[in-house]
């Protein structure tokens, strides 16, 4: 052997030991988080179950259902369409984790777009995952990306046509609420949403909610969006947190805005389509440095600088709006909604217990009210 | 089968550039083969 082949073996070594360590980095974007449904899971399906074009697939994901004793209405709740939106996964994960459902049903599909959970945005610098510390110790969830990850789905289109006809950005292809109706041979994204719809129809839905967050300098924010189906419900709903001091409007889902679930889900379907929208720094364009604490906390000083130049859709002090207040706003909407959907339909009722209140939120934090790890 | 004929193609690029590493005496010539390597390997072993 010559001089350059020991060399040559050097190198070779080091890329060995190079792609080992990228590749255990890379492969922990594929982790999962755990989750402990509460003792009063009926049963735990999966999306494929619906959809059997999902199996095996990263699309496919955890569905979680509580039944009561009693019949009533059944509701749909969806954390995970943008999982770089915490507080809709967040409340989906609290729901499975603590809900007993005396009548009628809930059904909990947390990671809603499972393969956007296992990439961040390029160039954001966000962070993998975020921690909370639990009466047993420290539990970690993953931030995600708005969008399906590229190695599931790729190439984009330059011009993509959703399912509903409408002309979008090639990159819309792989956000999951541009994609409803969803198609059944179509790419990976309208495939879920195909899936989502397929569960609507099967499972019965009276009434399914998408749990998303909006930047500050976004109009529709603190919002109720609506199909127009839902209008009445909606309004009754908006009351009843108005009333409890929870400063939220009212959105009407815009009938030429096509793809996205509160409009999609009303028309191809019997079901009160509604999206929730709370307040979220950690995916704004004004954020400052990404971290954990930014999503957790939610405090920014460049959004107070905006709020001050009058830049933002909603206040902003430099005490933040962290993640366990925004959580407690999905739940407070949550409930708000099923109250509505009961007195418009009292044959649609729906009573669960032991989900966390406001207060109770804010006093002891999210992680209070999470199951400690196994 | 696509996938297939694209794996056999980077398969067969990836012993091409060990084999240069392997040939070069210049070191910076098997740094710069190094950085492709990683990058052929980390496709082939990772995306499915």
């Amino acid at each position: 052997m010559k001089k350059h082949h020991f060399k040559a073996l050097f190198i070779l070594t080091l890329t060995a030991l190079i792609c080992y360590f990228s590749a255990r980095d890379f492969l922990s974007m594929h982790q999962e988080e755990a989750i402990y449904p509460s003792s009063q899971l009926t049963a735990k399906k999966r999306l494929s179950d619906y959809f059997p074009g999902l199996k095996n697939s990263p699309g496919d994901s955890t569905v979680y259902i509580f039944e009561g004793q009693k019949k009533g209405g059944t509701l749909l709740v969806l954390g995970g369409t943008h999982p770089n939106e915490p507080a809709g996964f967040i409340t989906a994960v609290l729901l499975v984790e603590n809900l007993e459902v005396e009548q009628g049903r809930i059904i909990i599909l947390p990671r809603a777009n499972n393969s956007g959970f296992m990439h961040t945005d390029p160039q954001e610098g966000n962070p993998q995952k975020y921690s909370f510390e639990t009466a047993g110790g420290s539990r970690w969830f993953r931030y995600g990306s708005r969008l399906t990850n590229p190695i599931h789905q790729w190439p984009d289109p330059v011009l993509y046509v959703n399912p509903a006809g409408q002309k979008l950005s090639g990159i819309e292809s792989r956000n999951l609420n541009r994609s409803y109706p969803g198609r059944k041979h179509g790419y990976l994204t309208e495939r879920i949403a195909y899936g989502i719809m397929r569960l609507i129809h099967i499972e019965k839905i009276d009434m399914a909610v998408d749990l998303h967050e909006a930047a500050p300098e976004y109009p529709v924010i603190n919002a109720i969006v609506f199909h127009e189906k839902s209008a009445e419900l909606a309004a009754i709903a908006l009351m009843t947190l108005q009333m409890e001091g929870v400063d939220i409007r009212l959105e009407a889902s815009p009938p030429n805005l096509r793809g996205l679930s509160h409009r999609e889900w009303g028309d191809f379907a019997e079901t009160h389509a509604i999206l929730l929208e709370t307040a979220s720094t950690s995916h704004g364009r004004l954020k400052g440095k990404p971290s954990a604490s930014l999503i957790i906390e939610g405090k920014d000083k460049n959004y107070q600088k905006a709020a001050k130049l009058g830049r933002l859709y909603i206040p902003f002090s430099e005490e933040g709006i962290p993640l366990k207040r925004r959580v407690s706003r999905h739940l407070a909407s949550l409930n708000a909604l099923v109250s509505a959907l009961h007195e418009l339909y009292p044959d649609l009722a729906i009573l669960f217990h032991n989900i966390p209140s406001s207060t109770e939120i804010e006093q002891a934090g999210i992680g209070a009210f999470l199951r400690s790890p196994k | 089968m696509i996938q297939i004929i694209y794996h056999i193609f980077v398969f067969y690029l990836t012993l091409h550039l060990i084999g240069f590493i392997m040939r070069e005496k210049k070191i910076s010539d098997q740094l710069s083969g190094m950085l492709v390597l990683i990058m052929f390997l980390l496709r082939l072993f990772l995306i499915k």
